[in-house]
């Protein structure tokens, strides 16, 4: 039982890991570039979701709020900084993304100070229990909010056309677009959704911790990484696996090893695995 | 020619004087160096502490100053950030004419400036930094907090003297603080006769407490006893919380915070920790530092500012009886007795550590109240180095 919860914990953290690492994916697949600016996105979502939930004390605009900030910061993220560099290799890209990243939590830094906000939205979900086993209300929100994205995500890639050309772009961009797919506008609804992605996950790890602060995004920016290189670059339900491998790994491991090995240690040793075993990932083609 | 001359002799005297000002200005005030992290990560405690700073100097003016003469602060930010810990250690050394030093800041930055301090023979008084190694850099250092071994042995005095614990679980935050004062409480608890009945550790910035608590979940545990600052508190007291697990909760200073009881909200009720500051105090001198912390800076003060506040008003004493000269306010500060500062009767100073009772303080409320005092003199005393 003592496993079974532990197990739950873990895919608690690893279905937020998965939210913040499917924008990164996204990107990758339709950019080729490691976008690490997405942890900067992310934060601005829970900052943005606070900021909504302020001005009118609901959760639904405060998710809302979270998500159209994202998708800004996304939008002008692509237009300015990553479409100019397109042409130039991409190691140019990858700085500039390293550079704003770092540059926004400054920003949030002097704009809304260094201390953590606490963001509690007061929704009181049950626990559900079925004797000793329990999944916390937290939890229960965790899994329901992550659980209908993931949903929509999955709903608007198979049964759309924009899904189905965001899909082709990914697979190879030169082909999509000489067979006249409008490739420009496909990177940028790619941004626009992995974007609020990114808004959701950050507005719920505010909540679920319920602690906002400048620094939160920098898990998404380095261990994001990992996380989509052991589900495979580029894919979608490796990213989501990934992120939950990842949870569940780091959660058993801390209760069974009594040693504070950094829970942050164990995605990058998987990573350096994949690299050496599977370099195309756990999903990847 | 002549005129030339005059002119050029003019700019050269001119340029000297502009040159040359501390030195004159020292002959009517007394100069004191601070520094604190001001802006970065612990820029939050950095302006606690500077704002408690200005507090005792307003007092230390308004009363006449120290030896006739106004006191003035030279105030540095060191970012949390060595290097500029050591080049503003420099300047106040070399260059401000200060007489004595108050460090408002971490132990990093204050660990690596002790050592110059001492070197130039300047008093220093470290408010709340904790690591042992900083009054070890000369004779003339003086910590106003508690070493890691005094608040881990008074907290298991208090968990098991007043709140009568006898099974006991400890969450140890890795760092050297966090080990110390776990190793102290662990060996102090067991001599009360108190059962320790799980010791983890986890990394300092640690988030997630479901997989270390979930252990701990169907234990009969009567407390909880974890080394943490606000972050990492708030996170434990919440996740508890959420897993129903009724066992107390004792901290340490580090989530003695209003932070701490923002972030864990309702879950911080109950919660008690080992501190220095009782803010249930009755006397005019600390009601009157709470209040004037909150008309100056609009929050309630917290341990780093009252332990900022005690640890300037302890410099002004030495410098009180010493005078300007570093030596004499050395034997001052080290001859000391009996003094009544806002975080509680220092008794002496043994080998630049402190010896004065530590507060227990409890959440209730949503408030910091006092839960007990330990002051057993075998628990309160600096351990020799």
């Amino acid at each position: 039982m003592l496993f079974l919860l532990q197990v739950v914990n873990g895919l608690t953290v690893g279905s937020l890991y998965a939210l913040m690492a499917l924008g990164l994916t996204m990107v990758y697949g339709v950019l080729r570039v490691l976008h690490i600016a997405h942890g900067a996105v992310f934060t601005l979502g829970a900052y943005g979701g606070l900021w909504a939930y302020w001005l009118t004390g609901s959760f639904w605009a405060a998710l809302l709020g979270a998500t159209a900030v994202a998708v800004g910061a996304g939008l002008a993220m692509e237009r300015w900084v990553y479409y100019p560099l397109l042409a130039k290799p991409p190691i140019a890209a990858l700085i500039a993304s390293i550079g704003v990243f770092i540059g926004l939590e400054e920003v949030y830094r002097i704009v809304a100070g260094p201390q953590p906000y606490s963001f509690d939205v007061g929704l009181a979900l049950p626990d559900l229990r079925a004797g000793a086993f329990a999944l916390t209300g937290p939890q229960l929100l965790v899994a329901l909010v992550t659980g209908a994205s993931l949903i929509a995500l999955w709903l608007f890639l198979t049964r759309t056309a924009l899904g189905l050309a965001l899909r082709a772009t990914s697979q190879d961009r030169e082909m999509a677009g000489t067979c006249g797919m409008n490739v420009r506008r496909v990177v940028a609804l790619t941004f626009a959704i992995g974007s609020a992605l990114a808004g959701v996950a950050g507005m719920l790890v505010g909540i679920y911790y319920n602690s906002v602060s400048p620094t939160m995004g920098s898990v998404v920016a380095y261990k994001g990484l990992a996380i989509i290189v052991l589900g495979g670059l580029g894919s979608i339900p490796g990213t989501v696996l990934g992120g939950l491998v990842v949870g569940v790994v780091e959660t058993l491991l801390i209760s069974l090893v009594e040693f504070p090995l950094p829970r942050d240690a164990w995605a990058f040793l998987a990573m350096i695995v994949v690299f050496l075993v599977r370099p195309q990932g756990l999903l990847g083609r | 020619m002549t005129r030339w001359m005059t002119l050029t002799l003019v700019l050269v005297v001119g340029l000297a004087g502009a040159l040359t000002p501390p030195s004159v200005a020292a002959q009517e005030t007394v100069r004191i160096g601070f520094f604190a992290p001001l802006t970065g990560f612990a820029a939050a405690d950095g302006a606690s502490a500077k704002h408690s700073a200005e507090i005792a100097l307003e007092e230390i003016n308004a009363a006449g100053g120290l030896r006739g003469k106004r006191v003035e602060l030279v105030i540095y930010d060191d970012r949390h950030d060595s290097k500029e810990a050591v080049a503003l250690a420099t300047k106040l050394v070399e260059r401000d004419n200060v007489v004595g030093v108050v460090s408002g800041s971490y132990s990093m930055p204050s660990r690596v400036t002790s050592p110059i301090y001492a070197k130039a023979g300047l008093p220093m008084v470290v408010a709340y930094a904790v690591h042992p190694d900083v009054t070890k850099a000369g004779p003339c250092v003086f910590r106003n907090g508690f070493l890691g071994q005094v608040e881990g042995a008074a907290g298991a005095e208090a968990a098991v003297k007043l709140s009568k614990a006898k099974r006991i679980a400890v969450l140890t935050i890795d760092n050297d603080f966090g080990r110390v004062a776990s190793k102290a409480f662990i060996e102090r608890a067991k001599k009360l006769g108190a059962e320790i009945l799980s010791e983890q550790v986890y990394p300092l910035g640690e988030k997630e407490f479901g997989p270390y608590l979930t252990k701990l979940k169907d234990q009969p545990i009567d407390l909880i006893y974890h080394t943490s600052y606000y972050n990492e508190g708030s996170q434990i007291a919440r996740k508890a919380r959420e897993f129903g697990i009724r066992a107390a909760m004792e901290g340490t200073e580090g989530i003695d915070s209003p932070k701490f009881l923002e972030l864990a909200g309702p879950a911080a009720e109950g919660v008690t920790f080992t501190t220095n500051f009782n803010r249930d105090d009755l006397s005019p001198a600390v009601q009157g530092f709470l209040r004037k912390f909150k008309a100056k800076v609009g929050v309630e003060a917290d341990m780093v500012g009252a332990s900022t506040y005690d640890a300037m008003k302890i410099l002004a004493r030495g410098i009180t009886e010493g005078g300007t000269d570093a030596k004499a306010i050395c034997a001052a500060l080290t001859n000391l007795r009996d003094f009544q500062g806002i975080t509680g009767k220092i008794s002496r100073f043994v080998q630049g550590e402190i010896m004065k009772p530590v507060q227990i303080q409890v959440v209730r409320d949503g408030k910091f109240r006092s839960f007990g005092v330990i002051d057993n003199p075998e628990v309160i005393t600096p351990p020799a180095q």
